[in-house]
């Protein structure tokens, strides 16, 4: 049953190749030290894909990663998703304000973060891993989500995003960049 | 006030809806604030609405399709199966998220998208196969069918024509509005369509149930239909919950469709259901009566099932039945002219999957089923693990030789099933 999963066929020493132009941005490894740019280490591979295959596609736009997707085939894809998967996440240094960590359990219960990002929000399959993301990035993603305008595979993010305030996103996103991955 | 609300009432019932809705979104907002504290839980995602709450600590979750597929030669295409005699191989990969199909009259086969938001066109060039993008940035295309000559395509919110497109594959005509405003509330659930062309030349579609278990609306949870020369929309069958799939019998010329079954009831109930439209207008049952014999827990009170048009088959509990065709064709032996074959996507809300098949309907004279039996099977591997399946069925598509096209979505594989004696 090696062939189950997103990883299956695809080549994670041609990813290692192709992934070279990517980690100037998200890292060594896909290990991200700026906090506007996501790490992709140890993200679901099928995450991964989905992600690349919506910036060829022209669904999700960013004047960076636009023109980086845009001649990528979905063997690259695949591959590329088959390589970071396979990384180890370096631990976060992000450090959570005590008052953040004790109010955001219940945020991510209140809305529904974890009903689809699981209990310690570490993604499964095409859903993210959200524990020790960069700050600024997850930021933006969710205010994006708010106002309509990132893209979303099925509306489930864009919906769960509305209830959300400001000081909401800011407590939740201090919390989740500062959790620890496995 | 009161002249406020004559002036109201006097312009359009939809001009108060606009006034209405903001002002409840503005005390939804503005709670929170008044008291932070006793916020109340956002509504859950879509797909788990309705789940009780000793089903909180649930991993069952749908499965999402490998939007950049996986090539034919990555996957175990020998361990498909199919009934001595047929053989099933691999027509064309390289197709993000096969969906629905449909068969021009000069060959071409289109292929749709749920989540993506292309059209695609499948040619046979100088005994080369070809895959093309035909239409891109659409919303939620799912629904498409052909008729002398022109391509309609069902978004999520409207119907659009296209006409002559065979002869304009590399230069597609702009898509011409038979019907629009068919999603005002743009709500994450069942938004997708499935559209065939009825007997009667009209365009047949779905609107789903928007979300798991919630009292639809006059045009949720419904089968419609549009006469595309006028515009005309019609409700044709009632309390379908979502139905993905539908054809018509070539004899009786009556719809015949398979619809999902709500979730979070239990492993096996409700079932799924193969339905028949006798009449314009008749109910199905949902939200109050499921599987025709089973009342809902909350919406079923004070209501009896012998209300509602119970299923002409149960299909199972979750094999989520999508695309179905009867055969037409002339390559299959004799005893399957008129049979249905069925897409069965695959259950996630199951502890134990099943589903991820093909499965044959066969239907005496008196179109009374006496057969429900695998057809091509091989893609669930292991019940208990997640994914359990490395392929899913979507729809099926006659071709004009009498093969059988089925197209899987997880890969962005379509496959092709013949005969030979």
């Amino acid at each position: 049953m090696f062939w189950i999963g997103a990883a299956a066929g695809a080549d994670i020493e041609a990813g290692r190749q192709k992934a070279q132009v990517c980690v100037a941005c998200h890292g060594p490894s896909g290990n991200s030290t700026n906090p506007v740019m996501p790490s992709l280490a140890g993200q679901p591979a099928q995450f991964i894909s989905t992600e690349l295959f919506q910036f060829r596609e022209g669904n999700r736009r960013d004047p960076q990663m636009t023109p980086m997707a845009a001649n990528l085939s979905n063997a690259d894809m695949n591959d590329l998703a088959a390589y970071f998967s396979a990384q180890k996440p370096e631990p976060t240094t992000h450090k959570t304000d005590p008052a953040n960590a004790a109010a955001a359990p219940k945020l991510a219960q209140q809305f529904n973060c974890v009903q689809c990002h699981g209990p310690a929000l570490l993604g499964l399959q095409h859903i993210p891993r959200l524990a020790g993301q960069q700050y600024e990035y997850l930021k933006t993603q969710l205010r994006g989500f708010k106002a309509g305008t990132r893209a979303d595979l099925d509306g489930n993010m864009t919906s769960a995003a509305q209830a959300l305030t400001d000081k909401d996103i800011e407590v939740l996103v201090d919390y989740i960049a500062g959790l620890g991955t496995p | 006030m009161l002249h406020v609300s004559i002036r109201c009432w006097a312009t359009a019932a939809l001009a108060c809806a606009v006034l209405i809705v903001p002002t409840a979104v503005l005390a939804q907002q503005a709670a929170p604030a008044a008291a932070p504290a006793a916020a109340p839980p956002s509504a859950p995602p879509a797909w788990q609405q309705g789940r009780a709450p000793e089903q909180g600590t649930s991993t069952l979750h749908p499965f999402a399709p490998q939007m950049t597929g996986r090539p034919a030669s990555e996957l175990p295409i020998d361990k498909l199966k199919v009934p001595a005699g047929f053989k099933v191989e691999v027509w064309a990969d390289g197709i993000a998220e096969a969906r629905s199909l449909a068969l021009g009259d000069k060959g071409t086969v289109f292929v749709s998208n749920r989540l993506a938001k292309n059209v695609y066109a499948v040619v046979d060039r100088g005994g080369k196969r070809e895959v093309k993008t035909i239409l891109k940035g659409l919303n939620a295309p799912n629904g498409i069918a052909f008729s002398k000559g022109t391509l309609y395509v069902a978004e999520r919110n409207r119907i659009t024509r296209y006409d002559g497109i065979e002869d304009k594959l590399d230069n597609p005509p702009e898509g011409k509005v038979v019907v629009d405003n068919l999603d005002p509330t743009n709500q994450p659930g069942h938004f997708w369509k499935f559209l065939a062309l009825g007997p009667d030349g009209k365009l047949y579609f779905n609107i789903g149930s928007p979300q798991n278990i919630t009292m639809p609306t006059y045009m949720q949870a419904a089968i419609m239909r549009v006469d595309p020369a006028s515009g005309v929309l019609e409700n044709y069958a009632q309390g379908v919950r979502n139905s993905v799939g539908f054809d018509w019998h070539p004899q009786t010329k009556q719809l015949w469709f398979t619809e999902h079954g709500r979730d979070w009831i239990s492993d096996d109930s409700p079932e799924d259901e193969l339905n028949v439209v006798k009449h314009q207008g008749e109910h199905f049952g949902f939200p109050y009566c499921h599987q025709g014999d089973m009342l809902d827990p909350e919406y079923g009170k004070n209501r009896s099932c012998a209300q509602f048009t119970p299923p002409v088959l149960k299909l199972g509990a979750h094999v989520a039945p999508l695309g179905m065709r009867f055969y037409t064709g002339n390559m299959f032996p004799a005893e399957y002219k008129n049979n249905i074959f069925m897409a069965r996507h695959g259950s996630w809300n199951r502890t134990i999957k099943q589903g991820y098949d093909v499965y044959r309907v066969v239907l005496d004279n008196q179109g009374k089923v006496v057969k429900y039996e695998p057809f091509l099977t091989g893609f669930l591997v292991d019940e208990k693990a997640d994914p359990p399946m490395w392929g899913r069925p979507v729809d099926v598509l006659v071709m004009k030789d009498g093969a059988l096209l089925v197209s899987d979505d997880y890969n962005g594989i379509v496959y092709r099933i013949s005969y030979k004696k």
